[in-house]
């Protein structure tokens, strides 16, 4: 039935995504029929098709985001890597098993091991409980309690998705805003300021959302290694301010009628044996993580730690590896193998060769790049905007035309897309808040539009001469 | 947008007219349909399936003119096409006999006892669509008003949605 179900909605026209999927296949064979013309090389012309391809079926998404990505590395594979159906002259193909590897990167491992403890998280309830002991301090007064489930939503959400952690924050706050008057604007914050939180958490560690694992990708493909602790020292700082700011703009845009709010999360915490070693796996990763420059273990091999030791005393089952999301991995890890496919093949010269850059001051490369993501991820998926736009900046940044930090160009793409929030579609958590009824488009077009000017003012002008003076850069 | 549907079958008008008013009371994303019998319900699925609509819960008097609700609801179990949907008895006159066949052969998901009261009706139906939506994979967003928001944006996070 379910399939029936599904045969139904899938016979509904959907213009967008038939334009979408016809444009993708046209400007694909058009431009291998075309072929390299003037600078542009065999294998770039190549990349270059499939590049085209990968921006009109990530925007339209005719097919799933993931479907692209596989997409993507079976083209490269069949076109530019040593295994190529036609071979290239004076072109020696990346071997076609590391297009494959993409699929494993120890990004995707790093990620791996932040699914694994947030699916157990939630499987025990230790998610729920840490929030309701988090939570305790901040009182009962309204502005203080906003102030709180921001802090806790973006604290879990720097190690769960933000989906995960938005749904989870919304079985808490709905009971909450049932309570209050209906007259009351603060049931409109207290369920607006979820989703805010949970997008602004995600930017504060590697495993936080999937752009930074984008960036990190292409960043350690090009020798960059970036460690867990580093890249948390360069956007928790951020993550902190504009949560702030946030905080301040939702209290007063929404002030409370109830004097006081009576908040109750989660229970008492499950001692059995299993959720004992959760609790030991969960706080041994963390500090793993963060101790890295300590033992130099980079972090995805102390990631893949809990995968192995959780999955092993079954505290992770078998049937819970069907509720991994293994489709957003592939997302990731095709835009993974897109960054190496366009660096490898001499596509990032050639894109780079279209402007004249020289011109540019490095300050309004770094601008456009960030305001390009923000806008992209405001419509698009965050991911998807970083698999096209990280490929891009980070090659930008290593050529010689221009004089950009690649790890910069990396963190402040990587942010500008999780700092877009100012639409219903710009984020899951967003769509959630939404479809609850209780905030409308202008809610989080207000606040998303200061969150996400604000963050990129910080990303771009404040926090970069910082980064430098501390030696973070 | 295709419509998720609620079909009333009772044949007292009085009384179909008020679980109709109770439920239309509760919902803004829900149409409630009405059938007076059998045929009549039958026939009202086949026109919400021509148009698109899915039934995702019926709620049955037991005696109605000619054949059963629960007869209805054991035929609706049998073929492959209704089996997902939700199935709720509201009855005041079912015997032991015909109550243990709903429940055994027609896969009864509740049974609301006459008089009911309106709270317990449209949280009985608020469970039952949720579970519906939940299990055949419709969107959970685009019913949140309506049904149990927390359970609908979990189901919406498991499917993982990339960000």
């Amino acid at each position: 039935m379910a399939d029936s179900l599904r045969a139904r909605r899938a016979r509904r026209p959907f213009p967008l995504r038939q334009a979408g999927l016809a444009s993708a296949v046209l400007w694909f064979v058009g431009v291998l029929v075309v072929g390299p013309a003037g600078d542009l090389t065999v294998p770039a012309s190549r990349m270059l098709a499939i590049f085209g391809a990968a921006v009109v079926l990530w925007i339209t998404e005719a097919i799933p985001l993931s479907a692209t990505s596989i997409m993507v590395i079976l083209a490269e594979i069949l076109l530019v890597s040593d295994q190529a159906l036609v071979s290239i002259d004076d072109f020696e193909g990346r071997p076609y098993a590391e297009y494959f590897a993409t699929l494993a990167h120890p990004v995707l491992m790093l990620f791996l091991g932040g699914f694994v403890l947030a699916e157990c998280a939630a499987k025990y309830r230790l998610d729920r409980n840490l929030a309701g002991v988090l939570l305790r301090p901040f009182g009962t007064s309204p502005t203080a309690i906003v102030a709180g489930l921001m802090v806790i939503t973006a604290v879990l959400s720097m190690f769960m998705s933000n989906t995960a952690t938005t749904a989870a924050m919304m079985a808490v706050v709905l009971p909450v805003t049932a309570g209050l008057s209906p007259t009351d604007r603060l049931r409109t914050g207290l369920i607006l300021c979820i989703p805010v939180a949970a997008n602004i958490g995600g930017l504060g560690t590697p495993v936080g959302s999937p752009p930074n694992a984008i960036a990190l990708g292409r960043l350690a493909d090009e020798g960059i290694r970036v460690d867990f602790v580093q890249w948390m020292a360069l956007a928790v700082p951020i993550v902190v301010v504009v949560l702030a700011t946030a905080w301040l703009l939702i209290v007063r845009l929404y002030p409370a009628e109830a004097s006081s709010l009576d908040v109750r999360i989660g229970g008492a915490f499950d001692r059995s044996t299993q959720a004992i070693i959760l609790y030991v796996t969960f706080a041994v990763t963390i500090v793993g993580w963060v101790t890295e420059p300590l033992h130099g273990i980079p972090s995805a091999i102390i990631g893949f730690l809990p995968v192995v030791i959780l999955f092993a005393t079954k505290v992770f089952g078998v049937d819970d590896l069907r509720t991994i999301n293994w489709h957003v991995l592939w997302l990731v890890g095709g835009g993974i193998a897109l960054g190496l496919g366009v660096s490898d093949t001499g596509l990032d010269d050639w894109l780079v060769g279209l402007v004249d850059w020289g011109s540019l001051s490095t300050i309004v490369l770094a601008t456009t790049l960030a305001a390009v993501a923000l806008v992209m991820s405001t419509i698009i998926s965050n991911s998807a905007t970083a698999n096209l736009v990280v490929p891009i900046g980070v090659s930008l940044a290593t050529s010689a035309a221009v004089d950009l930090d690649p790890l910069l160009a990396g963190v402040i793409i990587a942010m500008a897309c999780s700092l877009a929030m100012a639409l219903p579609i710009s984020t899951p958590p967003n769509a959630i808040a939404y479809a609850s009824g209780h905030v409308q488009t202008k809610d989080l077009t207000i606040v998303g539009a200061v969150v996400g000017v604000v963050g990129l003012v910080l990303v771009l002008y404040v926090a970069p001469p910082i980064w430098e003076a501390v030696g973070l850069l | 947008m295709s419509d998720l549907v609620v079909l009333v079958i009772e044949d007292e008008p009085e009384v179909r007219a008020a679980l109709v008013r109770d439920l239309e009371a509760a919902f803004t994303t829900v149409r409630v349909d009405q059938a007076a019998d059998v045929d009549d319900a039958l026939a009202a699925m086949a026109e919400a399936d021509d148009a698109g609509d899915v039934v995702g819960l019926i709620l049955a008097d037991h005696r109605l003119p000619g054949r059963s609700g629960v007869d209805l609801l054991v035929e609706l179990h049998e073929r492959d096409d209704t089996r997902h949907i939700r199935k709720v008895l509201v009855t005041g006159q079912a015997d032991q006999q015909d109550t243990i066949r709903a429940v055994n052969e027609a896969g009864l998901d509740h049974y609301i006892a006459k008089p009911w009261d309106p709270a317990d009706l449209v949280r009985v139906v608020v469970d039952e669509l949720t579970d519906f939506v939940v299990e055949t994979g419709l969107d959970p967003l685009a019913h949140m008003r309506d049904l149990d928001a927390a359970r609908l944006a979990a189901a919406f996070a498991a499917r993982g949605r990339p960000e």
